[in-house]
């Protein structure tokens, strides 16, 4: 196999230079297309991309007609503008077993927070169901009993029409996937929308501080919001 | 003879055959199962895809050296050793091993025609690459590529993250286990390809006698 010096038929490394280049340029691309598909490195999965994306450039919300535990039509515009407060949003259904209850109770720990420092003014919950056509308001008033919701603080809605479920976690960028038992899987996390419908945070289930930090960033400052409550 | 023809139409029609599953997954009523499960998508049709490719190559240099037994073709020339090949297809393998471009291939038509492309042609680069790598340039492949497929079955297998946001916890622990075997089984077939084909054709037949 040691051979100095061969005639350029037999040298294996005779011709190699335009097989080194096609490499090259195969390797290039591919890096680039894989540092495209990480969003430049930010994550390899969905979750981790959306979450960047949105913190890098907020994301607007559209509107969609709203029912809640009293059967009480809303705009998910008016919802979130009424009276200037940040809100932590997450996505529920009612019959859910396993991680809503673990979303309720990381919701329950974020309503004690906020009542306990005395946020109910800067910052709110609100639950949103992706089951309409299961979530009516009757299940809407048991889940938030169970829940023992504080309307001032936690708030709680459905969708009416559910033609509009799909448009919903599209525009939030939740998947929803069926999973054994009529129930389902989704990526839950804490999202962060101020008051003129832009999601601009998105943070993990088990850092409710850091999205009530969050939120405090995002929102108006306390004189802002004595300002709009006063109006 | 007419069993060696007979034998000689297997190639093509297995090679169609294979294509032909792979695509079928991708469009409805089939598409369900590549939605739903992630076994169906990264262990079936992946797969699949990679050996349609493969085929189609081997069915395609068949047949071209019954027609031009010598030449060694503008392919050939940027795939010394299969240098090239390998290359390729270590990018292609990498990048729809990612959870966010498997998601994606879910969600997006264009997403999925990309990936039944690239897939395809990184087992027609694979097959072209292997006809022409001596042993030690295959070794080298093969050991980068089958420890990233263990890797990353473990991973999936072990981790209680959810990586994939189109499948459920339970699909994909199932993909990465299978995944693993799946890798274990290239390598052991691999192996026994070796012993069986001792001799290399083509430039790793060239570099074996420099």
């Amino acid at each position: 196999m040691q051979a100095p010096v061969q005639p350029a038929a037999s040298d294996p490394m005779a011709g190699l230079a335009a097989t080194f280049a096609a490499s090259l340029a195969v390797l290039l691309i591919g890096l680039a297309a894989l540092f495209m598909a990480t969003g430049g490195g930010a994550g390899f999965t969905t979750e981790t991309l959306r979450r960047s994306q949105v913190a890098l450039a907020p994301a607007a919300i559209p509107d969609f007609s709203l029912v809640d535990a009293q059967g009480q039509l809303q705009s998910l515009h008016t919802l979130l503008a009424q009276d200037g407060r940040v809100w932590i949003v997450d996505f529920i259904y009612t019959r859910c077993p396993t991680l809503c209850l673990t979303l309720g109770s990381v919701f329950q720990q974020l309503q004690a927070q906020i009542v306990e420092q005395g946020l109910q003014r800067q910052v709110g919950l609100l639950s949103i169901s992706f089951d309409p056509a299961n979530d009516r308001p009757a299940e809407l008033q048991e889940y938030a009993r169970r829940m023992q919701m504080r309307p001032e603080v936690w708030q709680l809605v459905s969708l009416q029409e559910a033609a509009d479920r799909r448009r919903l976690l599209d525009s939030f960028g939740i998947m929803v996937v069926p999973a054994p038992r009529g129930e389902f899987e989704h990526n839950a996390a804490l999202h962060v929308v101020r008051p003129d419908g832009q999601l601009v945070r998105i943070l993990d289930l088990n850092q409710p501080a850091a999205a009530i930090d969050a939120a405090l960033a995002a929102g108006l400052t306390p004189l802002q919001a004595a300002v709009v409550a006063a109006r | 003879m007419s069993a060696e023809r007979q034998h000689a139409g297997l190639l093509p029609a297995s090679a169609a055959a294979v294509t032909a599953g792979a695509l079928a997954l991708s469009v409805p009523p089939l598409r369900s199962l590549i939605e739903q499960s992630m076994v169906w998508h990264m262990l079936v049709q992946m797969p699949l895809l990679v050996a349609g490719g493969a085929l189609c190559a081997a069915a395609l240099q068949r047949w071209r050296r019954a027609a031009r037994p010598a030449a060694i073709g503008w392919l050939g020339h940027i795939n010394r050793y299969g240098l090239t090949g390998f290359m390729f297809a270590l990018v292609v393998g990498a990048y729809w091993m990612l959870p966010a471009t498997v998601d994606r291939a879910v969600v997006l038509p264009a997403a999925d025609a990309a990936k039944i492309v690239s897939l395809w042609l990184a087992g027609a680069a694979l097959r072209h690459a292997f006809g022409r790598a001596p042993a030690a340039v295959q070794l080298f492949f093969i050991g980068s590529a089958l420890p990233m497929g263990v890797w990353v079955g473990v991973y999936l297998a072990s981790t209680d993250l959810r990586l994939c946001n189109a499948y459920s916890l339970a699909s994909q622990i199932a993909t990465g286990r299978g995944m693993v075997a799946l890798s274990l089984l290239a390598g052991a077939v691999w192996l026994a390809g070796l012993r069986g084909h001792g001799r290399p054709r083509g430039d790793a037949a060239q570099a074996l006698q420099g």
